[in-house]
């Protein structure tokens, strides 16, 4: 039985930023997640329940300076038709593509998918690798304050993020992509999408002259949140994209990370997937 | 129109056209109304409490609160219904369990309330206290010397077995071990068969839990009127072995059942059986004295309705240099789970494969059936086909590779022929083998593919091609299993010559409306659109055992062709002693009495039947028809030519196998059934096709996990159903073999396309990649594992266990 | 009992009322509430497309939205579309290629297959199965809906 004592759909920032300060607010925006979290129970009702599917100037891919700015309740199916995110973040419409079913991806928001936490969160590796930043709002003293912190700090658990109670996940920023950037995204699966990851890969970086730099490196199921991989990213970084520094990377890839066994896949196989598609990704990085 | 006017009526036939499903537009249009739709005034809500333990005894049932709650009518334990009867196969399951759970799908307590939501909270409110048992989680173990049991014998006070009447059956008088059937076939000289073989191979291979997953979720509804007659609303497939049941069941006379049935959301053998939930929703109406209606959730789908059986095999095969096979010798281990249901006696097909799929003189097969703790296995399209077919494809494969010989060539040298009786007594009146094998070699260009990715093996990069074949024998002319394999027809013509058809065989989504009427109108010279089915009361349709063994276009139609035949006779008769013709010369075509050779309209079929009902005579053209195939009963050792014709199928599949990932991406199906004759062939092809992608799922993607008697996916995300963008091209031809005995020359197909994908698929990845795997499924990390040498490859002392 | 809520929304082309549970999903609304049965019940989870429907123009699982969110939305069930004259052609493709057996995944496909060719009336079969990877159907093997949806494109190419 749910205890929801309170229903609203607010219009505007300002209005749904004041419920969250009163506190007990579970929040609605696409449902995708939601309504099977907490029909099995895993996911408790608190007090209100807020729709936030109506409020004003959370939508849209914009250009803001030096960056993509996606407000969180733009669709997996807008980004994936979006032109700016074609042209400046071509990984994450990628990723998109992977994500779920059509009618999903009609529904689900990206500020879902990310406030959502799965360590297998289609959209988070390829965003992760992009630098990219969570925009924050809350409205503690009667005026709206806002921060922001890289995406890769953000998670802390499977379903847990360092948003505060009394906070909105408003936007991300993905800054624009320096000449030479690179980006690729592998969600391993036997069908294109409607997959839960068992494990996926991002790798992105700038490459001049055979030699890659400004490397990132992110996976996504084998950890409880999705990872960067350090050492995998210094294997790389500055050196001349060849077969042993492939080979070297890869090997640092599978020895970093730690998944588990689950019905979708063992630990050991998972090690496996990492080593042999970093190891793709990163010969069509080379090769391309 | 006048006849004058009517000019020449050239024959038309409906045979092998592509005929529209008659109920499409309506399904197509959303106002099909499935179980789930109806609505009956006064309905109550059911739900079923099941156990939370895999194994124990139930210590005491608390339902106290859940009945104290607003809007609960009925709470039902085991100790309200201390007259319920053991349903299943065997005879071993009480559908409320009081004393003992042997699985987590048993049924503790069932509440009847106003609303779902409401049963939903009732169930929360019910508390349950057990004491946990020792777990059977594997069929090994449940043969090991001092495994637990999961039907024990009961004790009297004295500590001795219970003194109780004979037949009392194993629910009430337990078994003594974990043993629930055993199956022993032999035919031929096996020792010496195998002394006088070349080469000899001997794999064990382990089959896994699948299950049918209708789209449509499991559902009844169940009423007694104020007489205490029973209306059920069931998704049944044999309604009328069903009526029969209830009525043991309730202690009633079977004419106060009655049996209808709404569009079902799929079929594939699912609804072949009684389950706990439908005499549980009978109970709670009785007890209710109001309509009560029980709908699944998917997850209880998953976890409370049958599987396929899953089977542990060893299987030895021999032949001779040139290429004769010499003897097959069969061991199996099938999981019943807690309970028996169809899946325990899926080896009278499987035998049937093994002894008379290929020529072979000596076969010798065992089964052993064994009670675990786990789900239950039920019938499900191919009824263990799939499973032997995966074994004998996989060796015809391996014997041939080992002699040298190639294996298309092999597998024709012992295919089975027309005119041929097996070992096992099954006659082949028709058989279009030889050519299927040949068909779908020639059109999926086998030979040449099969060389190329064996050259093609070690060259560089990770993705490996494959091609590989199998074939499969099913029953294609009803199964003798009980004493009549028959079905009846009643045939009526109105004032307007539309056809009413009432048959027994029941509609699964399978098309039997459409290619029924198709066999009428064939022999009434009437469009398709003239006819409406009735199908769906066993008040009102004649008698039919149900839809299974791929018999429904066989049996119901030979029943449907000898009412029609009937009606064409009194009409032809009729018309010939009105218009003062020979009716020997008469035809029906086009809605028109014609003169056979000419195609000269004789009179308007409606107004004949105007004329013959408004004369002197008064008379209606009304016909019935039983058809009965001449097949016979197999004898104690299973032997005995149990269907009337026999379907024949190769399938050449082709595979992508990724070595770095271990995913098999299944790209090309080429199939050639020997379907006897096209009735319908927009509805064969629909068929083959989703049977086929079934296959697919069966070796590449499905798989319920099941691990210590609990099942961890049940759910479509995780149990992975083949979607859209994963199907394979499909080329699918037929082989017209004009069975004699068939309805128009066709035969039974419904279970064909299903059976031979996951053995076709496992040579497959076998010419891909030089690894044999043993296991289904065929999963990304099986395979992997398997082409890294770390599969382990299933290992059961079949010899020692037997 | 739980918190209930006043929506009023477009279902197929009609102003519609109504008080429902603020958990209550659009699925169990538009067949318990509404009484418009052509919307399925296949997993519950948003797996299956059974229970597809169309809202403010795009098709979505109405078993993963709330009811309380269809408050001034435009929604269109297989009834709504079974009654658009538009939507003919595409059950005639249906039923004419053999896309329908036991019928129960039928409307959610319709729902998303004109969907399909709304958004890309260009789609070829790679499209169109992709399009609709999110039905499952255990029928038919998907081929001949597949079909019917490409033989509806471009009205019939």
């Amino acid at each position: 039985m749910t205890a929801i004592e309170r229903y609203a759909a607010p219009q505007s920032l300002d209005e749904a930023l004041g419920i969250l300060q009163q506190g007990e607010v579970t929040i609605l925006a696409g449902g995708t997640d939601l309504m099977p979290q907490t029909k099995a129970g895993r996911v408790a009702f608190k007090p209100t329940l807020m729709n936030i599917g109506r409020v004003a100037g959370l939508k849209g891919v914009t250009l803001d300076g030096q960056h993509l700015r996606i407000g969180a309740l733009t669709t997996i199916s807008e980004l994936l038709r979006d032109p700016l995110v074609a042209q400046h973040a071509p990984v994450l419409a990628e990723a998109c593509d992977h994500f779920a079913s059509d009618q999903i991806r009609n529904a689900g928001t990206l500020g879902g998918n990310i406030n959502n936490a799965s360590p297998a969160g289609d959209t988070l590796v390829p965003l992760i690798v992009l630098d990219t930043e969570v925009e924050l709002a809350s409205k503690p003293n009667g005026s709206v304050a806002t921060r922001r912190m890289p995406l890769a700090e953000f998670f802390t658990g499977p379903g847990r993020t360092k948003r505060n109670a009394n906070e909105l996940l408003t936007a991300v920023r993905i800054p624009l992509p320096k000449p030479g950037h690179v980006a690729r995204f592998y969600k391993f699966g036997t069908r294109p999408a409607l997959d839960i990851s068992t494990i996926s890969i991002g790798i992105a970086g700038v490459m001049r002259d055979g030699t890659l730099t400004n490397t990132r490196v992110a996976f996504g199921a084998v950890a409880p949140t999705p990872v960067r991989a350090p050492r995998t990213e210094a294997a790389l970084e500055g050196r001349r994209l060849d077969a042993g520094a492939i080979e070297a990377a890869a090997d640092a890839a599978r020895d970093e990370v730690n998944p588990i066994d689950d019905i979708r896949a063992s630990a050991w196989y998972r090690k496996e997937l990492i080593h042999n598609m970093t190891k793709r990704m990163l010969d069509h990085v080379a090769q391309a | 129109m006048n006849v004058a006017e009517k000019p020449v009526i050239a024959p038309e036939s409906l045979i092998g056209q592509r005929i529209q499903k008659k109920d499409a537009p309506e399904k197509a249009a959303g106002k099909t109304r499935y179980i789930q739709d109806m609505i009956v005034p006064g309905v109550l809500h059911a739900k079923i409490l099941r156990s939370s333990r895999v194994h124990a005894k139930i210590k005491s049932i608390d339902t106290s609160a859940a009945k104290a709650l607003p809007g609960v009518h009925v709470v039902l334990t085991a100790a309200d219904v201390p007259d319920q009867q053991p349903i299943g196969v065997a005879r071993d399951h009480l559908p409320l369990k009081g004393e003992r759970v042997r699985s987590l799908r048993d049924e503790i307590a069932a509440v009847a309330a106003d609303s779902e939501e409401i049963a939903e909270a009732a169930l929360r409110l019910i508390r349950v206290e057990y004491e946990d048992l020792p777990i059977v989680a594997t069929p090994e173990d449940a043969i090991k010397p001092g495994a637990p049991l999961i039907h024990p014998v009961p004790l009297a006070a004295d500590g001795q077995p219970k003194a109780l009447p004979p037949k009392t059956p194993i629910a009430f008088a337990g078994k003594p071990d974990n043993i629930a059937m055993r199956f022993d076939y032999t035919h031929g000289d096996v020792a010496q068969a195998e002394a006088e073989s070349d080469v000899v191979v001997e794999d064990t291979f382990q089959l896994h839990y699948v299950t049918h997953c209708c789209m449509g979720v499991s559902g009844v509804i169940a009423e007694f009127d104020a007489s205490g007659n029973l209306l059920m609303y069931s998704n049944t497939q044999v309604p009328f072995l069903h009526k029969r049941e209830f009525a043991e069941y309730l202690n009633i006379d079977p004419s106060r059942v009655r049996i209808i049935q709404p569009p079902i959301g799929g079929g594939f053998g699912s609804k072949l059986d009684i389950y706990p939930f439908e005499v549980i929703c009978i109970f709670l109406a009785r007890a209710a004295k109001r309509p009560v209606k029980m709908v699944f959730t998917r997850e209880e789908e998953f976890l409370a309705s049958p599987t396929r059986q899953p089977v542990l095999l060893t299987l030895r095969s021999g032949c001779k240099k040139d290429g004769t096979l010499t003897f097959r010798q069969v061991h199996t281990l099938h999981d019943n789970g807690a309970y028996t249901s169809w899946g325990a006696t899926t080896p009278f097909v499987m035998m049937q494969t093994f002894s008379s799929l290929y020529r072979v003189p000596a076969c010798d097969y065992h089964t052993t059936v064994v009670y675990t703790n786990n789900p239950y296995a039920g019938s499900f399209r191919g009824y263990g086909n799939l499973q032997a077919t995966f074994a004998i494809e996989q060796h015809m494969d391996m014997l041939a590779e080992k002699i040298g010989m190639d294996p298309l060539n092999f597998r024709i040298k012992n295919a089975q022929d027309a005119g041929e009786v097996t070992g096992q007594g099954m006659s082949f009146k028709s058989c279009g083998f030889k050519e299927c094998l040949t068909t779908a070699a020639e059109r999926s260009d086998y030979r040449k593919k099969h060389a190329d990715n064996l050259a093609n093996r070690d060259a560089p990069g990770p993705v490996k091609r494959g091609i590989g074949m199998a074939s499969m024998l099913h029953v294609g002319g009803g199964a003798k299993i009980y004493p009549s394999d028959g079905c009846g027809t009643i045939l009526k013509l109105d004032d307007f010559a539309n056809v009413t058809l009432i048959t027994g065989a029941s509609e699964i989504g399978q098309g039997s409306e459409t290619v029924l009427s198709q066999l009428v109108c064939e022999e009434l010279g009437l469009p398709i659109s003239a006819v409406t089915v009735v199908n769906n009361d066993t008040a009102i349709t004649p008698w039919d055992v149900g839809v299974h063994a791929s018999r429904t276009t066989f049996i119901a139609g030979n029943s449907a062709i000898g009412a029609a035949r009937k009606a064409k006779a009194k009409i032809l008769a009729a018309a010939a002693k009105k218009h003062g013709c020979d009716e020997a010369m008469l035809d029906l075509r086009g809605g028109f009495v014609v003169v056979a050779e000419t195609g000269e309209p004789v009179v308007e079929l409606a107004r004949l039947m105007r004329n013959l009902h408004f004369s002197d005579k008064a008379e209606l053209v009304m016909t019935t028809f039983y058809y009965e195939p001449p097949s016979v009963h197999q004898d104690k050792g299973f032997k005995g030519d149990v269907s009337a014709a026999y379907a024949w199928a190769t399938q050449v599949v082709e595979v992508e196998v990724d070595t770095d990932t271990g995913i098999v991406k299944m790209t090309k199906v080429t199939g050639t059934h020997d379907v006897g004759r096209v009735l319908n062939r927009l509805g064969l092809e629909g068929q083959i096709e989703g049977g086929v992608v079934m296959g697919q799922g069966y070796a590449l993607t499905e798989n319920l996990i099941v691990e210590n008697g609990v099942t961890r996916n049940p759910n479509f995300r995780d149990y992975k159903l083949v979607t859209a963008p994963e199907i394979p091209e499909m080329d699918i031809t037929f082989v017209e073999s004009m069975d004699g005995e068939g309805p128009q020359g066709a035969k039974g197909v419904g279970e064909a396309p299903s059976i031979c994908i996951a053995a076709a698929a496992a040579n497959a990845i076998y010419n891909a990649t030089g690894v044999r795997i043993f296991g289904l499924p065929f999963t990304p990390e099986a395979v992997y594992r398997a082409l890294r040498g770390k599969a382990e490859k299933p290992n059961w002392q079949a010899w020692k266990s037997a | 009992m739980s918190l209930k809520h006043d929506i009023e929304f477009t279902l197929n082309g009609v102003t519609k009322r109504l008080t429902v549970d603020v958990t209550m999903n659009a699925l169990d609304m538009l067949r318990d509430v509404v009484g418009l049965t052509g919307t399925k019940y296949g997993c519950g989870e948003g797996e299956c497309g059974a229970c597809t429907v169309r809202v403010d123009g795009e098709t979505r699982n109405s078993c993963l939205m709330f009811a309380v969110d269809l408050d001034g939305r435009d929604i269109v069930t297989i009834e709504g579309l079974a009654a658009d004259p538009k939507a003919d052609a595409l059950r005639d493709a249906f039923v004419e290629h053999g896309a329908v057996q036991c019928g129960f995944c039928t409307p959610g496909m319709v729902m998303q297959a004109a969907h399909i060719l709304d958004t890309n009336p260009d789609a070829d079969a790679n499209a169109i199965k992709r399009g609709l990877e999110g039905n499952l159907c255990r029928c038919t093997g998907y081929k001949k809906i597949v079909d019917a949806v490409e033989s509806a494109c471009c009205g019939g190419r």
